[in-house]
């Protein structure tokens, strides 16, 4: 009885397809700006037996035209090398051979274990299907726990990825994402987000303003991704190509 | 003693059948130690040869602390290996060229490298690029009407497949942006205002093209000159060696053709290869195999050969076949192949075909884009010119010994990416200005959700400062000797000097540092020795029963010599001789037969069937020499069985009282 029970509350709290995929959109659309993007982006990479990975690294945005460019700074042995995404194509330039390759969505950043998708537009409710786990507590935080599966013939990273929604501020917590297999891949927290006026959009656009990433198959790598400065201003047209970051790197 | 030889040789005859069974067993016995001696000896020379004269040396020289052992011939994909640092290589090779019977001593550095080939269309592309930003007019058109044909391949290729694709929608798309890139107003738009058609072209286009080939390379970094001068197996087949001070890379011959080399090409090749092993491609379902896609991969040589040379290529191939149509139907019966035109269509391919297209991903006097990564992590692409092609000489068949790459040492560094002081220092200050917390897997929750901001744990301490060796880093190296007979105690002198001079190295010799492989030898000896063993071990109790059965028939003959005045010792040297003249026979029989079959291998050759025979073997065949001393083995063990095994047998038939004799008891 007491089973039938939390069914029954468990079944009353359960969003529906539609609120699930509705909070989806909430989330995509907080952090989505109609206009640019621009931060300057710090990454640690953490391997166990080997030593530290270490960038300092600006990456643009255009959410409008799908257009994204990582360009690192730091340190100077790195600076130059550069990635351009345009819809569904990415490009890794790197300034030493001068030349442009193109890599696929999995490409680790920098050898690090973040990938194009922790620096992009967030595209939940475009790229996946939602269901829902159940109401979990997070620390201090309560959250709602939402099973996503990539939606067939779109390439991302993960085909199966966990959400960890707090129901009080709508913000990702954490993330789980797995492999095709059903392996747990790696863990990401997002315990801080900011909220910047976007003039373009004329509301104000959420960002994490600090990324952590546990590699859940090689046990001890981490990474962290500090977003340190995010500013909304119009870019010009001509960073979102090859040439720009050509011109850059020199 | 003639008299108990004269006993001896009558027993035999006269017990024929034991005769023939043990002196059958010590027969195969020794024929065994002759031929498996011989094999032993013959294959060791030659993996000698193989290894030192390739890639080890007479010796080699590693880090004490490396956490891994020195492996140069690994066996099976492996992972990362870690050898340790020499940090000062040239205080190293000053302090070992010292030591008596040193001739040289050669830097190395083993690491692994991918390339990422480059799509046709991406190169196409860059050209059309380059050919913009430089205004060069006549450059851009050839690189237009050369993106249109591969277009127009693209298009032909997914209309084609469209109706098993699941999305068709997407196809659908997918076409319309080719139809229009197919049109000459697209090509308009593109000379008005290249950046627009450029980022379709990149990024609409150039995603539907097959992906470009990948290339593993493991990579040997060596002072180029150095190596070439002193591993005798080294031979240049193409190219040439960097000039002093300059980088490159030597890539293998087996890696150049098996990897590097155009997809067309290669299956050409291997039907080839095939053929002349006595297949057909009629009969052999590999070759058969082979030949049924040749055909389907028209399009790879369609893209690359430039609009401008595909008329003469087409009218060529067209009076040699006698066929007619475009040049994609052309193609098409080139590469039609059977058992009666493969030599020839082969031969038409390398004459007009391959002057036109990319035969080799990275062709020598190239440049190659090795990707790696550093020491500390890092990517590192390094460019580096493709100076020439070698092969180990003998070990061309070889994917073991085929499949190392050569790289100046200076290169080889700049892969490997050891961090300076300074890049260390730059790397904690950004840390610093971060301000990033250190934060667990385990606590991560807590930390970051518990209720609070995350308390900041201190950062680790920087890592202790090694030194520098930026530019005087390897990892191994090779110690060539003058005589390398003398191999033991020049090892034992080094191992002195290294410890004398505190280089804190290990220094091991060619079978160690050579990894499994070089163990194959040893455990090839223990199986022969098993063998052997166990051969003798059943001729020894058999031998043993049989003469004892044969003392107990023989009671009444031993009774008699005794009576009449046989000592003890006259009936055990009786049958210690008879055995040994049965061991003599056996023995030499074994030998004369086990040296003329040695002999016929030595002519005809043992065939290498796996790899790591051509490896062991030095070569595709072994051709092996037996000496004096594995007769004389044979002898010798012969001998001591036979004799061991009659010892007994000769002692209970001196104990037969003379009695027995009178008493006619059996």
């Amino acid at each position: 009885m007491i089973g039938l029970l939390l069914w029954a509350g468990l079944a009353a709290a359960a969003p529906t397809a539609d609120e699930m995929v509705s909070k989806l959109a909430t989330i995509d659309d907080r952090q989505r700006n109609s206009g640019d993007y621009k931060s300057t982006v710090y990454i640690e990479t953490k391997e166990s037996g080997k030593s530290d990975l270490i960038y300092l690294a600006e990456v643009f945005r255009r959410d409008e035209s799908d257009k994204l460019v990582i360009m690192f700074t730091k340190p100077a042995a790195e600076a130059g090398k550069g990635y351009l995404r345009v819809d569904d194509s990415l490009f890794l330039y790197d300034p030493t051979v001068g030349k442009w390759e193109r890599r696929t969505e999995r490409e680790s950043i920098g050898g690090t274990d973040s990938n194009r998708a922790d620096f992009d537009e967030s595209r939940l409710a475009e790229e996946f299907t939602p269901s829902y786990v159940g109401q979990e507590s997070l620390g201090k935080y309560t959250a709602d726990r939402l099973k996503l599966v990539a939606k067939e013939g779109i390439d991302v990273a993960y085909p199966t990825i966990e959400l960890w929604i707090d129901q009080a501020s709508g913000n990702t917590l954490k993330r789980q994402d797995f492999a095709l297999s059903g392996r747990l891949m790696r863990t990401t927290y997002y315990p801080e987000w900011q909220q910047t006026m976007s003039a373009s959009k004329g509301a104000p656009v959420w960002f994490p303003r600090e990324i952590r990433i546990y590699d859940e198959v090689e046990k001890g790598n981490q990474t962290v991704i500090v977003f340190q400065q995010v500013v909304l201003d119009p870019l010009d047209d001509s960073i979102f190509t090859k040439a720009w970051l050509e011109a850059r790197s020199r | 003693m003639r008299l108990l030889f004269e006993l001896g040789l009558r027993n035999l005859v006269a017990h024929r059948i034991k005769s023939i069974v043990v002196g059958g067993i010590l027969f195969f016995g020794v024929l065994m130690v002759v031929v498996g001696g011989a094999l032993l000896d013959s294959i060791r020379q030659s993996m000698a040869r193989s290894i030192t004269s390739s890639l080890a040396g007479d010796a080699q020289v590693y880090a004490a602390d490396s956490p891994d052992e020195l492996e140069l011939f690994p066996m099976g994909a492996g992972g990362a290996v870690d050898y340790g640092e020499i940090l000062d290589f040239p205080k190293v090779r000053d302090a070992l060229k010292g030591v008596d019977n040193v001739r040289e001593v050669v830097p190395m550095g083993i690491t692994s490298a991918i390339v990422f080939g480059t799509p046709e269309i991406d190169r196409v592309l860059a050209g059309l690029r380059d050919a913009i930003d430089q205004q060069d007019l006549p450059a851009r058109e050839a690189w237009i009407a050369h993106t249109r044909v591969i277009v127009d391949g693209l298009g032909r290729d997914l209309a084609a497949s469209r109706a098993s694709m699941r999305d068709q929608a997407e196809v659908d798309a997918q076409l319309a942006v080719l139809a229009r890139v197919g049109q000459d107003a697209f090509w308009d738009e593109l000379r008005a205002d290249p950046a627009p058609a450029l980022e379709l072209l990149d990024t609409k286009v150039a995603p539907l093209a097959v992906d470009g080939k990948l290339l593993y390379l493991r990579v040997i970094g060596t002072e180029l000159d150095v190596f070439s001068k002193n591993f005798s197996s080294f031979q240049l087949i193409e190219g040439s060696l960097p000039p002093p001070g300059e980088p490159g890379i030597l890539l293998a011959s087996r890696f150049y053709e098996r990897q590097v080399k155009d997809k067309v090409a290669r299956d050409l090749d291997a039907l080839a290869e095939g053929v002349a092993a006595g297949d057909t491609i009629a009969g052999t379902s590999t070759l058969t195999l082979t030949a049924s896609r040749l055909p389907k991969q028209v399009q790879t040589l369609l893209v690359q050969i430039p609009p401008s040379e595909a008329g003469s290529v087409r009218d060529r191939i067209a009076s040699e076949l006698g066929v007619d149509g475009d040049l994609r139907a052309c193609l098409s019966a080139l590469l039609t192949v059977d058992d009666s035109t493969l030599a020839a269509r082969r031969a038409l391919f390398y004459e007009v075909v391959a002057p036109h297209i990319r035969l080799y991903e990275v062709p020598v006097g190239q440049e190659v884009v090795l990707r790696s990564f550093t020491k500390s992590g890092y990517q590192r692409a390094t460019a580096v010119k493709v100076w020439g092609v070698f092969t180990f000489t003998g070990l061309e068949g070889s994917d073991l010994a085929g499949f190392s790459n050569l790289v100046d040492m200076e290169t080889f560094r700049s892969m490997y990416g050891r961090l300076t002081a300074a890049q260390q220092d730059e790397l904690a200050g950004i840390r610093a200005a971060a301000g990033v917390a250190d934060i667990s897997r385990e606590d991560a929750e807590a930390a970051l959700f518990g209720g609070g901001p995350a308390e900041p744990v201190a950062q680790a301490a920087p890592t202790e400062r090694a030194p520098e060796g930026a530019s005087t880093l390897a990892l191994n190296a090779a110690v060539v000797f003058d005589d390398p007979s003398r191999g033991p105690q020049t090892l034992e002198a080094l191992r002195e000097k290294v410890a004398a001079d505190g280089l804190k190295l290990d220094v091991v010799d060619w079978q160690a540092a050579a990894g499994l492989v070089g163990q194959i030898i040893s455990v090839l000896e223990v199986i022969l020795v098993v063998a052997i063993g166990i051969i003798f071990l059943v001729a020894l109790v058999i031998l043993n029963n049989t003469m004892v059965m044969t003392t107990l028939d023989r009671t009444t003959e031993i009774g008699t010599l005794r009576a009449i005045g046989a000592p003890k010792v006259f009936v055990i040297a009786m049958f210690l001789v008879e055995t040994l003249v049965l061991a003599l026979i056996a023995g030499a029989l074994g030998a004369a037969v086990g040296v003329g079959f040695v002999l016929w291998l030595g002519h005809v050759g043992i065939p290498a069937v796996a790899d790591i025979m051509v490896l062991l073997f030095a070569g595709k065949r072994l051709y092996p020499e037996v000496g004096a001393n594995n007769a004389l083995l044979g002898a010798a063990v012969v001998t001591v069985v036979a004799v061991l095994s009659t010892l007994y047998p000769a002692f209970l038939a001196s104990r037969v009282p003379p009695v027995v004799a009178m008493q006619g008891k059996d």
